[in-house]
Parts: C-alpha cells; sequence; structure tokens
C-alpha cells in the first residue's frame, strides 16, 4: 500500500510537471511578445524591447523555465501582463469559486447519479424505461443551454434565484449557496445523468454475479442484497466516475462561470486567453491541474480501499 | 466539457449466454451490420436525422430561402412565421438558413475528433496489446496522465497560442480523448491478441503489424464504430461549448455554440430564439448517441440472479397461474421431493426443460447427468426457486413438505431457502461475495437462518467451518474469498449452505471447477454430511465417477427431458436408453482397464439449442440406433429393471440384442446396419 502511494504520488507530480513543460510552451507560441501585450497597442519598439528584457524573455526557453518553475514552486506564478497584479493572489481569489462550483456539481451529480441509477436497475421496467430516457436527453442538451433555461424559468420568471453573479461565503453563507444553486444545478443536469447510467450499469453487472445467488439462497432479505452486497461491489466503477466527472466538471465550470459571471478559474483562462496574458494563463493552467490531479488521487486511494484485493496487497 | 470517455460499462454480459439460446458463431463483422443498426426505432431515426441534416445542409445554398447574412430589418427577434420558418435573430437574420447552412461545418469538424480520437485509441491499444507489458505499461501510464488532465483549460490555453483554428483544436481534442478510446479497447485487443489463432499465426511468422491488422482490428471493429458515434457527439457539444464562450468561428460566420449564445442575450425579450438552434443541436447528439447505443451492447437485466421489482412482480403473476393451475396434494411425505411434470421456460415460449418428474426420498442423493445445455442446471435452480431473470417455471409441480415450491410466492421460498432447500453452486469463488470477509458472510446467515445473536454465530460459524474440514477456522473467518483455495472456497460454500440445517441440498456441479484430488475430498465430504444429517442432495454433474459413488439414484436428462431414471446400479450396470448407452461408452472410468477400448466412443454433433428440439425423439438424429420408428414422439415407460423409466421406443429391442455404442465417425444410420450385421455374426457365434 505504502509502495502504491508513493507511486501514485510520483505519477501525479509527473502529471503536473509535464503540463508546466506544456504550459510554458504553449505560453511562449502565443502571438505577441510580453512587451506588446502588456504595453498595447501604439507603443513603441523600444519600450517593447525593455520590458521584455526586463521579463527575461530572450533568455534561452530552459533558463525562463527553471526560473518561472523556481518561482512557481515557492507561491509566485508571475505578474499580469494586462493589470500587473500578482498572478497568485489573483487565482487564489478564484480558486474557492470553481472549486465550491465544481464540489456542489460534483456532490449534486452524485446523489442524483447514484439515486436514478440504482432505481433504474433495481425497479426496472417502465421506471427504467422512463430514467433512461430522461437521462439520454441530458447527457444530449449542452450545460450553457440548460444553464440558460434554468435563467429564464427559475430567476427571470419566479426569481427563486439570483441570476448571476457569486456571493463569497465569508459574506453571507446563505447568499453564497443561493449563487451557487443555479451553477450547480445547471452542471448536476448533464453530470448526474451520466452518473446515473455508471451506477445502472455497475449494479446490473453486480446483480449478475454469481454470489448473489447465493445470498438468495441463504434467504438473505431483498434489501440486503441490493443496498448492502450489490452496491457495495458496484461502489468501485461509481466511485471511478464520479472522479471523472470532478475533473470534467472542473473544466467546465468556464462554461458555466461566463454564464453566471462568476468570477472563478474559468473566467481566468477565457479573459487571458482572449487577452494573450502569457504568465496568467501558464499560472492558471498549473493550478487547474494541480487541483484535479489532487483530488483523483484521493479518489484513486478510496477506490483501492473499497477493493479487499487491492486493500490487502 | 471535455467528455467523460469511459462509456462501455457492463459490456460482457456473458452469463446470459449460458441461460439463453443464442447462436454460434457470429463474426465480429456481421454483428453491427444491418440488423442492429436498424434494430431500435430510435437507431433508425438518428440515421434518418443524421442524414437529412447532411444532405440539407451541403444543398443548403440550392434551397435555403436567405443567405446567413441576409438581415431583414422587417422581422428582428420574430417567431416563426410564413417568411421566417424557425424566426429571426436580434439583426433579423434567418434562424433556419443559418442552423443549417453552419451544420456541415459542425459536422464536419467534429469529424476530425471522432478520427483522430478513434484512430489513435486503437492504435495505442493494438500497439500495447502486440508489445507486451512493457510497452503496455508505458502507454497506461502516458494515456492515465493525459486522462486526468483538465481537458478544456488545456484546449483553451492550446487556443491562446494557435488561434480559434478550429479543424487544428479538434483534432487536438481528438488527442486528448484517445487516451479514453485507449482504455475502452485496450482489454478488448488484449483479448484478442491471446486467441489461439493468432498463437498460430505467430508461429507461422506473420508479423505484429500482420497480425494486428488481420486478426486484431476486424474483432475491434464495433467498438470502434459505437466509440465514433459517441465521440463525434462529445465533439459537436465541446465546439459548440466554445463557440458559446467566444472561441468559434469568427463572427459573422455563424456556428451553432454562437447562435444560442447569442439568443441568451436575449432571453428576457425572446425566449424563442434560444429553441431552434438548441433543438438542433441536441437532436444532432441524441441521434449520434441512439447509432452508438443500438451497435453497442446496452447493458440489460437479462442474466440478473435478482430479478428487478417489474421482472419480479411479472414471475409473481405467472407463479400465480400455476399455483391455481394444480393445488399441492397435502399427503405428501415429509422431507420426500417430487417433482412433478416440471416445465421451464424462457419468457419468450422457448422450453430449456420440459416435462420433467422425479422423486428424492429423504437421506438419498440424486443425480441428475446429461451433457451442457440439457437442463440440468435449470431443473437444479427451479428447486430454490433462483432461475435467473427472464426464465421461469412453465408448468409442473415441486412438491415438498406439502407446499408446491413452484407456485410459492417469493416470501414464502424466502422462509424455505437456505433452512430446507439449500444450494452449493458449481465455482466457489465466484459464489462467494468478494467484498466481505468469509466470516461476515458466515455469521450474517447464521444469524438469519438460526436465530443466533452475534457472539454465539461466531463460535457457530467455527464450528461449522471445523465440520466441513478446515483445520485454521478461525484464520479463515478472517480472510477475503480471493485469499483461500478453491477447494477452501467450496469447503466455506458447504458450510454456507449448512448454516440453515437444511434438509434437501441442490449442489450443481460442485467439484467441476476444482482439482482432481479436491474433487475426491469434497465427495467424501458430502458423503460423510448425507450420513451425519440425514439430508437428502440433489446433485447436478456431468461426470458418472461422481455419479457411481454418491448417488442412489440417478435421473439422465438429454435436451430438456429425463431419458432415463432408476436406481444407480441398475443404470450403470444395465443402461436401457442408447444416450445412457452412450455417456457410459465414453467415460473413460466405465470401462474397465482389461477391455478398455482402443478408442473411447463420442457421440457424435451437440445437444440441439432449445428452439430446435423435435417434437419426436430429441436424441434421433444423434443416436446410432435411430430408425423409422423414431419418428414419433415418446414417452417414459417402465424399463422393466425395478421402478426405473426409459425414453425410447426401442429400449427393449435393444435390451434383447445387447448393443453397444460403438466408437466411430460414422453417421447413425449406417451404423445401424452395420450394427445389425454385428449381431447377426454375435448370434451366430
Amino acid at each position: 500500500m505504502a509502495l502504491f502511494i508513493t507511486k501514485r504520488l510520483l505519477m501525479a507530480l509527473a502529471t503536473v510537471l509535464v503540463v508546466a513543460v506544456l504550459a510554458f510552451l504553449l505560453v511562449h507560441a502565443m502571438p505577441g511578445s510580453p512587451g506588446a501585450v502588456s504595453l498595447g497597442a501604439g507603443a513603441s519598439q523600444e519600450a517593447i524591447d525593455e520590458v521584455n528584457r526586463r521579463l527575461g524573455w530572450s533568455d534561452p526557453l530552459l533558463v525562463q523555465f527553471f526560473s518561472w518553475l523556481g518561482a512557481a514552486v515557492q507561491g509566485d506564478l508571475g505578474i499580469s501582463l494586462i493589470d500587473g497584479r500578482s498572478v497568485s493572489a489573483d487565482l487564489a481569489s478564484r480558486l474557492p469559486v470553481t472549486a465550491s462550483l465544481a464540489a456542489g456539481a460534483t456532490l449534486l451529480s452524485g446523489i442524483l447519479g447514484i439515486a436514478l441509477g440504482v432505481t433504474a436497475a433495481v425497479r426496472g421496467g417502465m421506471v427504467d424505461r422512463v430514467i433512461g430516457g430522461v437521462a439520454g436527453m441530458a447527457v444530449a442538451l449542452p450545460a450553457f443551454w440548460i444553464g440558460i433555461i434554468f435563467v429564464y424559468l427559475l430567476a427571470v420568471q419566479s426569481s427563486v434565484f439570483p441570476a448571476t453573479g457569486y456571493v463569497p461565503f465569508e459574506d453571507s453563507p446563505q447568499d453564497w449557496a443561493l449563487s451557487l444553486a443555479l451553477p450547480v444545478i445547471t452542471l448536476a443536469v448533464g453530470g448526474g445523468a451520466f452518473i446515473a447510467r455508471q451506477t445502472r450499469a455497475s449494479m446490473l453487472e453486480a446483480l449478475q454475479q454469481e454470489h448473489i445467488r447465493t445470498l438468495r439462497a441463504t434467504a438473505t432479505p431483498t434489501w440486503k442484497i441490493l443496498y448492502v452486497h450489490a452496491l457495495r461491489y458496484a461502489s468501485l466503477p461509481i466511485v471511478a466516475a464520479i472522479a471523472l466527472q470532478f475533473i470534467q466538471l472542473f473544466g467546465g465550470s468556464v462554461i458555466a462561470e461566463q454564464l453566471f459571471a462568476m468570477p472563478g478559474l474559468g473566467q481566468a483562462v477565457q479573459n487571458s486567453v482572449s487577452t494573450h496574458d502569457a504568465p496568467s494563463v501558464q499560472g492558471v493552467v498549473v493550478i487547474a491541474t494541480v487541483v484535479v490531479v489532487a483530488v483523483n488521487l484521493v479518489l484513486e486511494l478510496a477506490t483501492k480501499f473499497l477493493d479487499p484485493k487491492l486493500r490487502a496487497s | 466539457m471535455i467528455p467523460n470517455t469511459a462509456p462501455a460499462p457492463a459490456d460482457e454480459t456473458t452469463t446470459a449466454a449460458a441461460v439463453l439460446p443464442q447462436t454460434p458463431g457470429q463474426s465480429a463483422a456481421k454483428k453491427f451490420a444491418g440488423s442492429k443498426l436498424f434494430g431500435s426505432p430510435a437507431s433508425i431515426a438518428g440515421v434518418i436525422w443524421l442524414a437529412a441534416l447532411v444532405a440539407a445542409s451541403l444543398t443548403a445554398p440550392l434551397w435555403l430561402p436567405f443567405k446567413t447574412e441576409d438581415q431583414d430589418f422587417t422581422a428582428v427577434l420574430s417567431g416563426p412565421t410564413a417568411a421566417h420558418w424557425l424566426g429571426t435573430d436580434e439583426l433579423g437574420r434567418d434562424l433556419l438558413s443559418r442552423i443549417f447552412a453552419s451544420a456541415a461545418g459542425t459536422l464536419g469538424t467534429s469529424m476530425i475528433t471522432v478520427i483522430v480520437a478513434v484512430g489513435l485509441g486503437t492504435l495505442l491499444a493494438m500497439l500495447a496489446a502486440a508489445a507486451g507489458d512493457r510497452a503496455e505499461n508505458v502507454i497506461s501510464r502516458v494515456t492515465e496522465i493525459m486522462m486526468s488532465l483538465p481537458g478544456t483549460v488545456i484546449i483553451l490555453a492550446v487556443i491562446g497560442a494557435v488561434g480559434t483554428n478550429i479543424p487544428l483544436i479538434m483534432g487536438i481534442l481528438g488527442v486528448l480523448i484517445s487516451a479514453g478510446i485507449y482504455r475502452v479497447m485496450l482489454g478488448q485487443a488484449k483479448s484478442l491478441q491471446s486467441q489461439l489463432y493468432v498463437d498460430a499465426a505467430k508461429v507461422d511468422g506473420m508479423g505484429m503489424a500482420g497480425i494486428s491488422l488481420r486478426h486484431v482490428l476486424p474483432g475491434l471493429t464495433n467498438t470502434i464504430v459505437v466509440q465514433a458515434a459517441l465521440i463525434f457527439a462529445v465533439g459537436m457539444l465541446i465546439q459548440a461549448g466554445l463557440a458559446f464562450i467566444g472561441f468559434g468561428p469568427p463572427i459573422p460566420e455563424p456556428s451553432w455554440g454562437g447562435m444560442i449564445q447569442g439568443a441568451s442575450q436575449h432571453v428576457y425579450d425572446a425566449p424563442w430564439l434560444m429553441v431552434p438552434t438548441g433543438a438542433v443541436l441536441a437532436l444532432t447528439v441524441l441521434a449520434a448517441n441512439a447509432i452508438g447505443n443500438a451497435l453497442g451492447k446496452a447493458p440489460n437485466a437479462t442474466a440478473s440472479h435478482l430479478p428487478s421489482a417489474a421482472a419480479r412482480r411479472q414471475r409473481a403473476k405467472s407463479v400465480a397461474a400455476i399455483a391455481a393451475a394444480a393445488p399441492a396434494p397435502k399427503d405428501s411425505a415429509k422431507d420426500t421431493l417430487s417433482v412433478r411434470n416440471l416445465s421451464v421456460g424462457v419468457d419468450n415460449g422457448v422450453r430449456l426443460v420440459t416435462d420433467v418428474s422425479f422423486d428424492v426420498e429423504p437421506g438419498t442423493v440424486l443425480g441428475l447427468v446429461g451433457e451442457s445445455g440439457c437442463g440440468k442446471t435449470m431443473t437444479a435452480l427451479s428447486l430454490l426457486g433462483l432461475l435467473p431473470s427472464g426464465v421461469s417455471v412453465a408448468e409442473g409441480q415441486i412438491l415438498w413438505n406439502g407446499t408446491n415450491l413452484a407456485a410459492a410466492t417469493e416470501k414464502a421460498m424466502e422462509g424455505i431457502r437456505g433452512r430446507e432447500v439449500a444450494l452449493i453452486s458449481q465455482e466457489p469463488m465466484r459464489a462467494l461475495d468478494p467484498m466481505f470477509t468469509v466470516g461476515y458472510q458466515l455469521t450474517a446467515a447464521i444469524r438469519r437462518l438460526r436465530g443466533t445473536g452475534r457472539a454465539d454465530a461466531k463460535a457457530e460459524a467455527l464450528g461449522l467451518l471445523e465440520k466441513v474440514g478446515i483445520v485454521d477456522a478461525a484464520r479463515i473467518l478472517k480472510t477475503y474469498p480471493h485469499q483461500i483455495s478453491g477447494g477452501m472456497a467450496q469447503r466455506v460454500a458447504i458450510a454456507l449452505a449448512l448454516s440453515g440445517r437444511p434438509r434437501l441440498l441442490v449442489a450443481d456441479e460442485p467439484t467441476t471447477a476444482l482439482d482432481v484430488t479436491v474433487q475426491a475430498e469434497i465427495l467424501s465430504l458430502l458423503r460423510s454430511l448425507v450420513k451425519d444429517t440425514g439430508m437428502s442432495v440433489v446433485m447436478v454433474t456431468h461426470d458418472l465417477g461422481v455419479v457411481a459413488d454418491l448417488c442412489d439414484q440417478v435421473a439422465v436428462m438429454y435436451a430438456g427431458q429425463v431419458v432415463e431414471n432408476g436406481r444407480t446400479d441398475s443404470i450403470l450396470d444395465n443402461p436401457r436408453h442408447p444416450y445412457t448407452l452412450a455417456l457410459l461408452a465414453a467415460d473413460p472410468h466405465a470401462n474397465h482397464a482389461a477391455d478398455m477400448p482402443e478408442r473411447l466412443a463420442t457421440i457424435t454433433g451437440q445437444v440441439p439449442q432449445p428452439k430446435d428440439w423435435p417434437s419426436t425423439c430429441r436424441f434421433a438424429s444423434r443416436c446410432q440406433f435411430a430408425g423409422s420408428a423414431c419418428t414419433v414422439p415418446v414417452p417414459l415407460l417402465p424399463s422393466g429393471a425395478g421402478d426405473g423409466v426409459v425414453r425410447c421406443v426401442k429400449a427393449d429391442e435393444l435390451a434383447v440384442v445387447g448393443l453397444d455404442w460403438v466408437a466411430t465417425d460414422i453417421p447413425a444410420r449406417h451404423v445401424l446396419s452395420l450394427s445389425e450385421t454385428r449381431t447377426v455374426e454375435k448370434d451366430h457365434a
């Protein structure tokens, strides 16, 4: 187990490093030098060159990368070319927004998905077909379309929820929850449908296992077979699906943040890509990777813990 | 926004094959051909929609009422009208024209993602399967890294570097998705790579590339098509999403995502604007998904060991019908099992077991013998009411202590299972729950079936394990099933079956999956348990040695029928049915070493599929003695040996002439004439 954890940690570290290199190279392939981006149109070539020299833009790539990496390890991701603010500070203020959005949506997807998937597998017949049909529709509709419809129905028509914006938890927990509600529900529609399908398939597979027959042959009550034994057997692929879902939702928050005007990481990527703000792009890619990889690692360890075969080895 | 590309859950429903008749020998290519694609209304609709969309889009300049940039300021933000069938946007541009004109581009660029993702994923999977463990490890690690990346963020960073070059971006997206495709394909590619004919091709000197192309790729075709359809849908959604956040084709060129973005600005004053584009996008994604799902093996509940609530309701109805058909006589002897005219059928009407009758006296062992596919296991499972989903008792009675088990409700059966009738199955490893310790499973059963408390149950579990011959019982209680050997697991399974002190044990080939030495141990354990507890046993087996060893009575089953039934000694010494004769002739242990024939006899052909069972003698097509007399329905008649019965019109005739089943490949009717001349010679001698 210790060896397994060490291996996974090294893998995670390697993943982050690969992405850091990738982000660095992408940023260098962006059109326009930092000086040009920073000073905007109409700046003189001398001024641009001066900024570029100050930022070390003409140094060898390896030198630039390692000086960036050295600073990044200490928490300094550089300075935005657009507004001169610290990228680290900016991202630190944005991370909670995206994290609460993605975590909330994953949680809701998981609850909805497991409940619906188990119900479909256990009840069968008409119930199964209806849930299957709704889930099929839900994965086919793009999240941004669903989001707009929710805004129209729940915010504009009935003003149950605020249509857009984000209230930090520290300011008002209640408003924080309300401001998250619509984006979270929007993202959970597709996510819940995906997990419901996975759960249904895993439950059916579990119920096809021969040990289910043994349990019935020893008069185990149906509820216990379903919710203790079969669900336990199905839990491995379900947890894996939830982990995948989190990765997807963390990325998918770009759309939700745009739609609901939330100051999260997704909005930062979108803005910095549009404005060619190299240090910001680089920083946000790396931070997003670190979060996704870390959560993935935790969920993977949880999966291993759920499986007696792997736990023992 | 980057999709989950692990959409092939629970693909292998292998257990279904054991239950439901299937046609063997379907090639992979045949499987995905037309029948499946046009098998469901949803996929037909999907194909029609996609074809229509592509056709309409490619011919758009010819028929579209407006150009995509035409602005009609008299009808800004209008709903559907005669002039603008789907309405107009904020600049008065015709929605219908813009949607269809941009369809070809959307579909085409999504195909780039499909080709890159599925092509690269398949290539990597074939490479990993062919090049051995090291290469597989490397590729798997790399794809794991790719799958754990925040794909959307990376795609956006790529856009930052290369601009909104949509074909290039969709290609890079394909690279990211290929990791998921690789995951889906790898297992299948590896299993294809390990086929015997691939080994043969390697011995023949065929190269790695040749094998991959000739033998592995064709087998992957179906999965490739399924994944392509699903990724196509994913590609469209992502492309629309990118356009929605402003990384689509340059304005004013129309794109579905961009149009929805535009519509979202007017959701307050013109909500209709959301509908047409959203509907077309959703329909197109639905169409691709429907095609993928129709071609893929959708997980179904056919082979479930615990039928769904809907299936249980269905079964309760048919059980009630059986109960109404014939009330159980109340005067049956205690602990005697009487199966009367039992028929078991698939829900589509095909019978797997027809008109089976037998009795098991208290303390005796009945052997159910026959080849695979003769209905032995289905007969055995019906005794516990544990037939898999889609299979149920169609007719007949299973009488046990005054109850007809075939007509008992699920609740009544729950009171009987474990406590009166218990089960041991074929594969002990699969019969135990891999997620729980032996101790948990055993004590839970003991507490439930004996009503003992937690502490006592543990002591009783230890006692039971010792009773079934496990020496270090305390250690075994703490283990998980995967930590013990097959023989040990079968002992645990037997202990589990004994936990309710049953009076009848149904054993479904309990030794088939075990080593020969372990087989002998388990058989001797069963023999001593029968002696000690006085319970009776229904033993399903295809091993006549087990029958000779353990059984008092034998029922020989062929193609869902009992063809011969009687005392073990009389049947083994004096078989009357040609099938029994053939089974004995084919068994090396049944032939004495002294007069062991040069080659053992075989029974040519296979047990026919249940749907092909004739109303006449079912064995005639494989029988060496079959003749014109065999083309009538054959009843079960007294065989003349004790209370034995046999189902063969020629039984008496064969008993008189004393024929042997001979080792030959010659078709049946020739053997008959041949053996007739041989008997003539015998008579002369």
